[in-house]
């Protein structure tokens, strides 16, 4: 009997729904889209930690939670906003707009694609899954040092370890998926010095990823063995090595920093030229230290590690090698205030967010300078000035790019535009109240204050400089506020988006908004790195 | 100078230095600070600038700016000025590098003293084996050598004095050695590496008195610890047990101290050694001397209340 093969039908049935369309696409919008709402959705949850930790440190003994709960609050707050929001949202957006910016059909490997969404859903109820754990969540810092977090009981730290391999894995196949993407798959004349400057940025995060994971995973694997196997890998009193653990985390973890600043750095690239109105000032010069930048990242980690009392010829390299990073990251600033120069500067929200990166990032950078000198180190070492530096730079740098990218985006996303002056709001709310939070933490390490400790001296300055601090952080969140609701505008109320509201320069701007399924109808010829200005061009040429 | 003082006791710059080193890593902080601020500003002064001199002011999306792609001088200027104000940092700080690490000049009068970071308590031997707790008596004016370091069975802590040295941490099997030289006076620090659930507790306290004091008390603890007639007792229990057991022993994270829970002194031995439950083993490697003065202090101390009562 003669079977006839059935032709199968697109979309499969099942796969119709308004629900099951979402869990069964691999189109790279659509996942890329997820990615971005589950990691906001993780971004309210660590950002209400952080209201916690600042609730209880508002004045010195304060019981807003106790202290078990206030190690845990901290350790998870930082696990969260790193490995739950800034590293997927930036995956989210490299699925949305990767394919876009290259004239692609979709990512290489769309089932790949979206198995590791899936895994970064599920590495991270994995991780939260840990409050709800016996003995609580972890509670060893977001680094996770043995012997502390070897010893500890329950099994909160456990399932940190185990939801933080899932996310590795499901990072480090989004990575694979995206170095592939675009070293092969770019329309005809992208040449590389033709790639929009978020792509190349996306390809020094992917290539970073993909060195750096397998070392945390290896680990991670070593300190789950350490607690629940046989091994002792960091245990002191059977001959382990505590520092081991130290080495091959920042290994991992400072590159990480990188991973998490490069994409903003990318964002801002495209917001500032286009609305400058001028080309990026530097192209080649701002592709370079991207790359410049990923190299030198790999060599820096142990200025993580100052004070656990290196051999001062290594401490000198590593000073140096930190350094160094300033070189090409200065590049990138003048260049970004070079296309200001003599520009139409357009204060729409996104260029306010991507100005604002570049005044906070670069407070950021220059306490990294101080830090990055390893006997200043030696005194401001894990106290609250590395917290005020690193908030500049995750908040400040990654967080304020990725609003720009929000805002700049939103309407290729959804169709739909952000109100504009409820954006400004949420700008000009979080600007001033993340000034107000972090920066009087620089005089709290100074003074002496030590991070991850759930109350303080009971000084008078102390006391005064925490409670501005907690309050800069309420302005914080009511800015979050604001953007929620600018959210709920946007579906209700705002208007349909055209295909190219801001006269973008990339290709993602030819498509309509929201593109279709399958991106492009034709995809133009690229002969610059503006392929969509030389269309306008071409077309107003062809009208006179 | 008043100037200074006020930035240092507001917090803009490190806290009063009181040592040599601590002095230069301040003036390492000013080198950096001078360099940063230049920077700073040749960042903010062209934002600022450029963002009111070149707004939109009305004009539409289609104005463009000039197509400006570049200028290889300008990006060699601002790779090259860089270069040369991180050479100058790290040329100072190489400069200042010898007198932060403090080493000991030939023939110069050193007291040694090995600090282990404990959970929660700094525990403190001097070299005629006199114990202290928390608060540490040193030497005015003369070397003093910090060995920084914590047993096998603990974990990471890291000690540091603002106003006298720079921290260092506490590394089961490693010793890391810091030094300062101090004026008289009371100076407050404490742990600064998470190391679990009274790391905000685990203060630390360093008393400078003159070299002569210092010495001829050094020798009288001495004594007195050898024939139990120290405070070594009340030392431990506000360092050691009080942090979790209340210092009144009402019970705090661990349960209240009664007459019943702690006059059985083997017992008491016995958990302060190896821990129990959620306790850790904060008296693994006390000498019997140190547990005994314990639990004599308790035995005492408890006793003496519930007969009070």
């Amino acid at each position: 009997m003669a079977v006839r093969a059935e032709t199968p039908r697109y979309p499969v049935p099942w796969t119709r729904g308004r629900f099951a369309s979402w869990v069964a696409t691999v189109d790279h919008k659509r996942i890329g889209i997820l990615y971005i709402a589950t990691s906001l959705a993780f971004f309210l949850a660590g950002g209400v930690m952080a209201l916690l930790i600042r609730t209880q440190l508002a004045q010195p003994d304060m019981h807003v939670v106790t202290k078990d709960s206030y190690n845990e609050l901290f350790t998870m707050h930082g696990t969260t906003m790193i490995f739950l929001v800034v590293v997927p949202i930036f995956a989210g957006f490299a699925n949305f707009l990767v394919p876009l910016m290259i004239g692609a059909r979709d990512v290489a490997f769309p089932r790949l694609n979206a198995l590791s969404y899936w895994l970064f859903l599920f590495g991270g109820i994995v991780l939260l899954g840990s409050f709800f754990a016996t003995g609580g969540a972890a509670r060893a810092g977001w680094t996770g040092y043995p012997p502390l977090s070897s010893d500890l009981s329950g099994n909160g730290q456990d399932l940190w370890i185990v939801g933080l391999h899932i996310l590795a894995i499901s990072s480090l196949l989004g990575a694979i998926n995206f170095i592939v993407t675009i070293h092969n798959m770019r329309t005809a004349g992208m040449t590389w010095m033709r790639l929009p400057l978020f792509v190349w940025t996306i390809e020094i995060y992917a290539a970073l990823l993909v060195i750096v994971l397998p070392a945390i995973g290896a680990g991670l694997t070593m300190l789950l063995l350490d607690r629940q196997g046989w091994t002792h890998f960091f245990i002191p009193t059977e001959g382990g090595q505590p520092l081991l653990y130290q080495h091959v985390f920042w290994f991992f973890g400072h590159p990480e920093v990188y991973v998490m600043i490069l994409p903003a750095m990318g964002i801002v690239s495209e917001v500032i030229p286009v609305f400058a109105r001028k080309p990026i000032f530097g192209y080649k010069a701002i592709a370079f230290s991207t790359v410049a930048i990923g190299f030198y990242s790999l060599l820096v980690w142990a200025h993580h590690m100052f004070a656990v009392g290196l051999p001062i010829g290594l401490q000198i390299w590593f000073m140096i090698a930190s350094l160094t990073i300033a070189v090409p990251t200065g590049v990138k600033i003048f260049n970004w205030l070079a296309t200001t120069w003599r520009g139409n500067l357009i204060f729409d929200t996104a260029m306010l967010w991507a100005l604002g990166f570049v005044a906070v990032f670069t407070i950021g950078g220059l306490s990294g300078i101080f830090v990055a000198v390893f006997p200043f180190d030696w005194q401001v070492h894990d106290t609250y000035f590395v917290v005020a530096h690193l908030h500049y730079v995750l908040f400040g740098g990654s967080v304020f790019g990725i609003f720009a990218g929000l805002y700049y985006w939103w309407p290729k996303m959804f169709g739909r535009y952000l109100n504009e002056t409820l954006g400004k709001w949420h700008f000009w709310l979080t600007f001033i109240g993340f000034n107000v939070a972090f920066f009087p933490q620089h005089f709290l390490g100074l003074l002496g204050m030590p991070r991850r400790v759930y109350t303080y001296r009971d000084d008078e300055l102390w006391a005064t400089y925490n409670l501005i601090s907690s309050m800069g952080s309420y302005v914080m969140g009511a800015g979050v506020l604001v953007f929620l609701i600018n959210i709920w505008w946007s579906r209700r109320r705002s208007p349909r988006a055209v295909p190219d509201p801001w006269r973008g320069d990339t290709l993602e701007w030819y498509a309509t908004s929201p593109p279709p399924p399958h991106n492009f109808d034709k995809v133009p010829y690229v002969t610059s790195s503006r392929p969509l200005r030389d269309v306008r061009r071409r077309v107003e040429e062809r009208k006179r | 100078m008043v100037v200074a003082f006020l930035l240092a006791g507001a917090g803009l710059t490190p806290v009063d230095p009181d040592s040599p080193n601590t002095q230069r890593i301040e003036d390492l902080y000013w080198f950096i600070g001078f360099w940063a601020a230049i920077v700073a500003l040749s960042v903010a002064i062209p934002l600022i600038l450029f963002t009111i001199r070149y707004r939109s002011r009305g004009r539409s999306r289609t104005v463009e700016g000039p197509q400006v792609h570049g200028s290889t001088r300008l990006e060699i200027a601002w790779t090259a000025v860089p270069v040369l104000i991180l050479l100058t940092v790290v040329g100072f700080t190489f400069y200042k590098l010898p007198g932060i690490t403090l080493d000991a000049a030939a023939g110069e009068d050193v007291t040694k003293i090995r600090v282990e970071g404990r959970q929660f308590y700094w525990q403190y031997r001097y070299p005629n084996g006199v114990i202290a707790i928390d608060k540490l008596r040193a030497p005015a004016d003369r070397l003093v050598e910090l060995e920084i370091t914590a047993p096998d069975t603990d974990v990471i802590h890291s000690y540091w004095v603002p106003d006298l040295f720079p921290k260092f941490d506490a590394i089961p099997g490693k010793i890391n050695t810091t030094r300062f030289r101090g004026k008289a006076g009371t100076y407050q620090g404490q742990c600064v590496e998470f190391c679990g659930i009274q790391h905000a507790a685990m203060l630390a306290e360093i008393e400078l008195v003159g070299a002569d004091e210092f010495d001829s008390w050094l020798t009288d603890e001495a004594r007195r610890q050898e024939t139990r007639d120290s405070d070594l007792g009340a030392q431990i229990f506000t360092g050691v047990c009080a942090k979790c057991h209340g210092a009144q022993g009402e019970g705090l994270i661990g349960p209240g101290l009664t007459a019943a829970t702690v006059s059985n002194a083997a017992l008491v031995a016995d958990v302060v050694r190896h821990g129990r439950g959620k306790m850790p083993d904060v008296g693994a490697g006390w000498d019997d001397r140190q547990m005994k003065a314990l639990t004599d202090y308790l035995a005492e101390r408890f006793k003496a209340e519930s007969s009070g009562s």
